[in-house]
């Protein structure tokens, strides 16, 4: 089975795609019954159906190809309440030639547009599917125009679902302390990106260094801001009433109908006065030798939150922070401005040093919830060669879903790629984004939820199929999020109900309701409806279905959060435990016979992943600030399976004279003075040259004409990494280095070290200096512990 | 008793002069100005044409200026008649007055006023004649000799000005010997002119016109006038006591003149000839005075004189003046006298053009030579002994060496050759460069912010756009110069910072919307070098009222404004001049309408009224502390048409050092002038920042109390965040220990200051009397005006905590007491009802009963302390 081709069909990935029928069975598996879901992928076809959904009276699932459809009383079935369900009039022409796309037994997963004009038309012949319309572009919100005709004339541009004249807010905090250089490139992409905005987006500006400063877009005669002190902690009502936004009630459609407010205006009517004010801003440091700049970073966010929760924004609503330095006053402050004393690192929070920690981290946490309240996204652009507090700020980041981005310059490329990316638009004009999404999950009766892993909220919404044990965000079938793309991947976490055992080999569903608003305001809801079997004890197809690259992930995002609640040796010794465990369970050996020890091939990258995973930044916090570290966790927490594998185990290739690039262990054998290696560990992308290489290129070899397959050499894996580089967000960084030089330690650190100074023959080959323990060290213990028994 | 007669028959006599000041002269404005202003409330009359131009036909004469003999010549013009009838149902003929003055009569509850000008204007700062284009300050010549006519607005509406009781305070304000002069002055001129008719005239204001007397007066029994004042104004330099006639001569009618007073008193024993009472005759002549003679004290001309100074030993009067001449030796002999023994030490005082400037002295790194027990600064009255290697402290009596770089041998005469080459040692006021010694940091730069209400009232009756056309007329005064910073906010429930520190062109409104929690950007936002901003202020300034047009806001957050202003200028101190028209009525130090609430219950209000003069709670006062403790100073200009309670608000600029500006009922037509006026005044008068005072007396005498506008932390220093030429500091003596008789008692005030330009001095001025045991003497001796002044801010001081009856009582009793003294010690036996007056406090009961007549006056009086 080609789970990768699976994916791309249901945008899911089973670390187990057969469950034991019984509890027991199912918790021997070590890994737990889970699924990456990817809510909102990019299908090669997706229906965008223009009607509401019909839903199950008794369990809230949606009719789906797994239905049993009687058409001739017009009745459907739900496959997992068994709930008989009548098709409404406008199903009327329903048939077995003539069957609506949801049923459609190739779409697993179809799409609706809420509250749309077109409805269900009557006479409408569904026959073939090539009538329905599909959406065969790759981006996620250009389906308008791929429409048959007919039934959605009804829709105009901007997307029916609700679509309206508001678009969504964006309130764009800047950090006025950064140095002028920066600030201009800050501003500069800014504008672009305001440039860019359709009219109807509400804007609000905020800058803050020891005040913030709250801009009036809606005041003509000058510039004129209130400013709030960044030092003192402001309620969300003192901020309105200091606003004196307070009394606002904002409807959907007829905006600021009683009070007029300037902080938070339509682009349309606020356009000028806001790139007035962007130009304006300039460095506002007054720093003294020896000490930070003051910057506010918490009260800058707590007022943007408060500006918002003031204005109702309902169309969904983004604080974008762009900072460059630690926050050191006021709320959230992680250092005070004196020099003398350091940032917090790994050691001072673990040994509870670090006392501003916990109290910042107290404050966003209630940040948080007032962003997850009225659904605001917070996104943090942190481009500083210091912390500035990501390892705080990672909750309400984290948990509005929101972007983070830690780079060295608004200069930089990065930045610049991170944020267009950000505003993408599709081809009707509307932002690539969407809004206060829900994603609710029906299954049937023998399975139990126990929660999700990723950029989501419980909702605490319990119902029959909610299990007691909770894993990550549990204790619900619904979750929040405050935006997501289409590649925001999240762990789900099922058990086996234990009431009544289900028949092995019958089937059992899942179905993931994924509801939300799109760019162009109009509500859409996603449904993928999957089925897979239930498989008796001791059954071959459990192993069969085991997919150790989803497995790896969402051991990875279980390691996390056990590294947020526990230390990193007890992280460490729980993987150990847990790999121990696992290789026992499915290793082929005899009992007390290490040398026995085997394991199936679609078992025998596991433990080599987890291997990585305990080496890997996530984990080992070594030489990470807490602030990398933060970011880290929380990209490894969104992303997907096959972008998670590449964060735990690098890839590395080879480019040579010998033949096409091939990849090659990610060991330090690798490493040889005649070829490029290419080395991608998601954040970062290392062209490694060898010195011989090296030493070619620097005497312009690549220049020569006689050397042309030189010059092919060295161009291939530049290439190649140009395309890793392209599609991936964030940006990762781009090195190139020679072997020996010190940006070699990009690649060095993350290399198996299977030939240290320890080592007896390294006869002039690369080695590493290090104290860590090789891959294959680590197997040979490994095979020793598991056949323990 | 005969003054009660007299004044009774007298009912329809003159109302107040505010009331009848606005409808003689300006019929201009007319309309919104009620009568009387309420209690409380501070009427004014407005600024109008020069009084020159106005009342009796025949005032030009009585200019100063003009060629017309003084005053006191009485010329003996016809009187008019008009004045006189209308003075009083029956004006007693002459005859029937009764000779002496009765001892006790002063029943001066129920006079009805004489008319002064009291409550008149608080004129604030600047002589008025700035509006009309005359020059200001730096050349005070001009003021000082109005131009003949009509000019001299000064002596318009007899203002009791703004320092009523330091006739000091504005020592040139127009026409020092025309003007009404004020203080206890303002009387002054209306008795002279009218010369005895006790009445003034009923067209007030003009009254000085000098026509107004009567030769009829001429022939009175009391024609021997022995107390007439020319022969003491004329020849002040000699008017040594001892040179001078004998003190009983200036008495009261002596038994000599009993005879030729008989008549009088045979027709009405109880009645008082008001043509006897003395007034005061202002000279008009320029007096030259210097301050010592023949190494002796010499008695400084009255303060209603103009006068040259020639500093020879002693500090100028202007600087410094003691309510007595000549020290009483023991605490029993001043008891005994009545008096109180105190000083008006006003150390920026405007000189005469005249005059010398004050030296400035530099001592180089070891700063000014200081006796090292007391900390005297080195002046003319330390001796030097022992060849001039040492000296002893005229202060202290402490013998201390002579630094070695200062040491210079004696001459024959004992004093030191060089003595007349150091001027502080020949100089009773010299000024001293500070040293680092002196200073807690770098010498503050010259920082003005300006705050103005912006309130929906505030721009509806045009205040705000007056405040701006002033501040922006008023910044072309400001010294160009990188010492000079300035900042402005506008406030209304809000509050508007501006930055204009930037190259844009926009102006950059930073709001601080917190009024509980005040707060303040960036220092250096705010507060900008003049010369960077000054494009950018006055079109700021232009655009407020436009900018503000719509505001609906109708609260204002006075106290909040003030701290956030406060906030701004933290760190250096400076000005901050505050513009406000409504009842401050949110945020930090938020008022009520309490004059509302007295009415309600009349009763209880008019038995309260004095607790209406108390400030409704602490906090303003918190906060003025906390500013002066940070040398930022603050004046208010109320421009106002309703009630806004000053009393409250007051309580600001009196402990900063700042100054109440009332411009009540505001009226955007005429008052922007005298805002811009006053204004102006304001920041280009003579002033210093952040200073210290003290003032040290020899031994035997020490420092009672100071009052004033100050802060008081510490009892012996007086903290002036600002200080200017305006600025009078009463300093009250009390007794340690018996002083010797013959000997000199020394007085000396040292102000540490910052000039404008950003140096640190020290003004020394130091005053030295003789010491006596003979209760005569004092009489003789004493200071009318000084010691009237002393009474004024006394009264002043106690008009919040006590019931004006009591005030008038005290102050009556006061008088009774001097007078009761001097009849009781130094008068040779007289008839009992006779009132016999020392010479020099002749005038004590008349300026005593008006100030008790007026009630108005004296509540103003405790505004303007």
């Amino acid at each position: 089975m080609d789970f990768i081709e699976l994916e791309a069909m249901e945008g899911l990935r089973w670390a187990w795609n057969s469950w034991p029928v019984s509890k027991s069975e199912s918790n021997a598996l070590v890994v737990p019954l889970s699924i990456m879901c990817t809510p909102l992928m990019q299908f090669n076809e997706l229906p965008l159906l223009p009607y509401d959904p019909l839903v199950c009276n008794q369990c809230g699932a949606i009719l789906n190809p797994y239905a049993r459809v009687d058409y001739q009383s017009r009745i459907w079935v739900c496959p997992f309440c068994y709930k008989k369900n009548v098709f409404p009039r406008s199903y009327v022409g329903i048939g077995e030639d003539n069957i609506p796309a949801e049923l459609f037994p190739t779409y697993s997963t179809v799409e609706y547009q809420l509250g749309s004009k077109g409805n269900l038309n009557l006479s409408h012949n569904w026959g073939s599917g090539s009538d329905v319309g599909l959406n065969q572009s790759n981006s996620l919100g250009s389906m308008n125009g791929s429409y048959s005709s007919g039934s959605l004339s009804g829709m105009d541009g901007r997307g029916g679902g609700g679509g309206v004249g508001t678009g969504p807010a964006f309130v764009f905090v800047l950090d006025g302390c950064s140095g002028e250089e920066e600030l201009r490139a800050l501003r500069n992409e800014i504008l672009l990106v305001i440039s860019q905005l359709p009219d109807n987006v509400l804007v609000g500006l905020i800058v803050f260094d020891s005040f913030v400063r709250v801009y009036d877009l809606g005041f003509t005669e000058c510039l004129r801001v209130v400013l709030f002190n960044g030092e003192r902690q402001v309620s969300s009502d003192e901020t309105k009433q200091l606003l004196g936004i307070q009394n606002i009630k904002q409807q959907l459609g007829r905006p600021h109908a009683t009070e007029r407010q300037g902080f938070l205006l339509p682009l349309s009517e606020c356009e000028f006065s806001l790139t007035a004010a962007i130009d304006d801003i300039r460095s506002l440091t007054h720093t003294m030798r020896a000490y930070r700049p003051q910057r506010c970073t918490g009260a800058a966010i707590s007022v943007a939150v408060g500006l918002l929760e003031g204005c109702l924004v309902t169309t969904g609503s983004r604080i974008m922070v762009f900072t460059s330095g630690p926050a050191t006053i006021g709320p959230g402050m992680i250092v005070n401005s004196d020099f003398v004393n350091a940032i917090r690192n790994h050691r001072d929070v673990d040994s509870g040093h670090a006392t501003l920690y916990r109290k910042s981290c107290d404050f966003y946490k209630q940040i948080s919830a007032r962003l997850l309240a009225s659904s605001i996204v917070l996104d943090l652009f942190a481009c500083s060669l210091d912390q500035v507090g990501a390892a705080e700020l990672r909750v309400p980041v984290e948990r509005s879903g929101g972007f983070m981005m830690l780079g060295e310059s608004f200069e930089s490329d990065q930045f610049r790629k991170c944020l267009r990316h950000i505003f993408r638009h599709d081809d009707d004009g509307s932002l690539k984004m969407c809004f206060d999404a829900t994603i609710d999950i029906v299954t049937t009766k023998d399975l139990k939820i126990c929660g999700a892993l990723g950029p989501c909220v419980s909702l605490q919404k319990k119902n029959g199929s909610v299990s007691d044990k909770e894993i990550g965000e549990g204790g619900t079938h619904m979750w929040k999020l405050g935006t997501l793309d289409n590649r925001t991947c999240i762990a789900f976490f099922f058990q086996v109900g234990s009431e009544q055992m289900p028949q092995p080999s019958s089937a059992f569903f899942i179905q993931f309701i994924t509801c939300y608003r799109h760019g162009n305001m109009g509500i859409r809801k996603r449904v993928t409806t999957v089925a897979r079997r239930w498989v008796g004890s001791q059954s071959a197809d459990i192993d069969a279905g085991f997919d150790q690259e989803a497995a790896a992930s969402v051991m990875a995002r279980l390691a996390v959060q056990e590294a947020e609640k526990r230390y990193y040796p007890d992280v460490i010794r729980w993987l150990d435990t847990m790999l121990i465990r696992f290789a026992s369970k499915f290793g082929d050996y005899v009992a007390e016979d290490p040398s026995s020890f085997r394991l199936a091939s679609n078992f025998s990258l596991f433990p080599q992943f987890m291997y990585y995973l305990r080496r890997s930044q996530f984990i080992d916090v070594f030489n990470c600030s807490p602030d990398e570290t933060a970011f880290f966790r929380l990209m490894l927490n969104r992303e997907g399976v096959v972008g998670s594998v590449i964060m735990i185990q690098p890839t590395l290739f080879q480019y040579s004279f010998d033949g096409p690039p091939v990849p090659v262990l990610l060991d330090v054998c690798s490493i040889s003075p005649d070829v490029i290696l290419l080395f991608d560990s998601y954040f970062c992308v290392v062209i490694h040259y060898g010195s011989k290489i090296a030493q070619w290129k620097k005497l312009g070899y690549d220049k020569d004409p006689n050397h042309e397959s030189f010059r092919k050499l060295l161009e291939a894996p530049e290439i190649d990494a140009e395309q890793l580089v392209a599609d991936r967000f964030p940006v990762p960084k781009l090195v190139k280095c020679d072997q020996h030089s010190s940006q070699a330690r990009f690649l060095l650190a993350k290399l198996n070290p299977s030939v240290t100074q320890n080592s007896t023959y390294s006869d002039g080959r690369e080695l590493i200096l290090t104290d860590d323990v090789s891959l294959q060290d680590f197997i040979e213990h490994l095979q020793t512990l598991a056949v323990q028994g | 008793m005969s003054f009660q007669v007299n004044n009774n028959n007298r009912p329809p006599f003159p109302p107040p002069f505010a009331q009848q000041g606005p409808p003689g002269p300006q019929q201009g404005p007319p309309g919104p100005r009620p009568g009387p202003p309420p209690p409380g409330v501070v009427p004014r009359t407005p600024i109008g044409p020069p009084q020159g131009a106005l009342g009796p036909p025949n005032a030009p004469p009585g200019r100063p200026s003009g060629p017309t003999p003084p005053f006191g010549v009485r010329p003996p013009g016809p009187p008019p008649p008009g004045a006189f009838s209308s003075a009083g149902p029956a004006p007693p003929p002459p005859g029937t007055r009764p000779g002496p003055f009765q001892s006790a009569p002063m029943n001066s509850g129920q006079v009805p006023p004489p008319s002064t000008g009291a409550p008149g204007p608080f004129s604030n700062g600047p002589p008025s004649g700035g509006v009309q284009g005359g020059p200001r300050f730096p050349s005070p010549v001009g003021m000082q000799r109005p131009v003949s006519g009509p000019p001299s607005l000064p002596s318009g509406p007899p203002s009791l000005p703004s320092m009523p009781p330091s006739a000091g305070m504005r020592p040139f304000s127009g026409g020092l010997a025309a003007s009404p002069l004020p203080g206890p002055a303002p009387l002054a001129p209306s008795f002279a002119s009218h010369s005895q008719g006790v009445p003034p005239p009923p067209l007030g204001s003009s009254a000085f016109s000098a026509p107004a007397q009567g030769p009829q007066f001429q022939v009175s029994p009391f024609g021997s006038q022995p107390w007439s004042m020319q022969q003491r104004q004329v020849a002040p330099p000699s008017a040594i006591p001892g040179a001078a006639p004998p003190p009983r001569m200036y008495n009261m009618p002596g038994p000599e003149s009993a005879a030729s007073i008989s008549p009088a008193m045979s027709q009405g024993p109880s009645k008082i000839d008001p043509n006897q009472i003395p007034r005061p005759i202002p000279s008009s002549s320029v007096v030259l005075h210097e301050t010592r003679q023949g190494n002796q004290a010499n008695p400084p001309p009255s303060a209603t004189t103009d006068y040259i100074v020639r500093d020879t030993g002693n500090c100028s009067p202007r600087y410094m003046r003691c309510t007595i001449n000549q020290i009483p030796c023991t605490n029993d002999l001043l008891g005994t006298s009545g008096m109180q023994l105190a000083l008006l030490v006003q150390p920026l005082a405007l000189p005469h053009p005249s005059e010398e400037p004050i030296q400035v002295v530099d001592f180089g790194e070891s700063g000014p030579v200081r006796c090292s027990r007391c900390k005297g600064y080195i002046n003319p009255f330390m001796r030097f002994i022992d060849q001039g290697r040492r000296f002893i402290c005229n202060l202290c009596g402490y013998t201390d060496e002579t630094p070695r770089e200062y040491h210079c041998n004696l001459g024959p005469d004992g004093r030191r050759r060089d003595a007349d080459e150091r001027p502080e040692l020949c100089k009773g006021t010299v000024e001293f460069v500070a040293t680092k010694e002196y200073m807690v940091r770098d010498p503050m730069p010259a920082v003005f912010f300006f705050l103005v209400d912006v309130s929906m009232n505030s721009l509806q009756t045009g205040a705000t756009a007056a405040a701006c056309s002033a501040i922006s007329q008023v910044i072309a005064d400001l010294p160009e110069g990188p010492r000079t910073m300035v900042g402005i906010a506008t406030f209304d429930s809000t509050i508007h910072f501006y930055n204009l520190k930037r190259a844009l062109q926009q102006p950059l409104m930073l709001i601080v919307p917190d009024i509980q929690d005040v707060y303040t950007p960036l220092q250096s936002d705010v507060i900008v070098q003049l010369s960077e901003c000054r494009q950018h202020l006055e079109l700021l300034l232009e655009n407020i009222p436009t900018m503000f047009q719509n505001n609906k806001t109708a609260d204002s957050a006075f106290g909040a404004a003030v701290k956030g202003a406060f906030l701004a200028m933290k760190s250096t101190g400076g000005k901050l001049m505050v513009f406000q028209s409504v009842l401050p009525s949110v945020g930090i130090g938020a008022l009520s309408a309490r004059e509302a609430e007295g009415r309600t219950n009349i009763t209880a209000a008019e038995k309260e009224a004095h607790k209406l003069l108390q400030p409704a709670d602490k906090i303003l006062k918190t906060m003025a502390i906390e500013f002066a403790e940070y040398q930022v100073c603050v004046d208010v200009f109320i421009t106002t048409q309703t009630y806004i309670d000053i009393a409250s608000i007051s309580v600001i600029p009196r402990t900063t050092g700042g100054q109440v500006y009332y411009y009540y009922p505001f009226s955007a037509v005429s008052d922007p002038a005298k805002l811009y006026n006053d204004l102006r005044w304001n920041i280009t008068r003579p002033q210093g920042f952040e200073a210290v005072m003290r003032v040290r007396s020899s031994q035997g005498l020490q420092v009672q109390e100071y009052s004033g506008n100050f802060c008081k932390r510490i009892p012996t220093d007086v903290d002036l965040p600002a200080i200017d030429c305006d600025k009078t500091i009463m300093v009250t003596l009390k007794h340690d220990e018996k002083l010797q008789d013959g000997a000199e008692c020394s007085f000396q005030c040292a102000l540490l200051y910052t000039t404008v330009d950003g140096q640190r001095r020290i003004r020394v001025s130091t005053l030295s009397l003789p010491c006596t045991t003979i209760l005569s003497n004092l009489f003789r001796s004493a200071d009318l005006d000084t010691q009237f002044a002393c009474f004024l801010k006394h009264a002043a001081i106690e008009i919040p905590s006590s019931p004006l009856l009591q005030i008038r009582e005290q102050m009556t009793t006061l008088c009774i007491n001097i007078l009761h003294s001097y009849r009781k010690f130094c008068a040779t036996v007289s008839s009992a009802g006779q009132l016999i007056l020392p010479e020099a406090l002749k005038l004590l009961p008349l300026y005593t009963l008006e100030i008790t007549l007026d009630k108005s006056s004296l509540m103003l009086l405790h505004l303007q302390l």
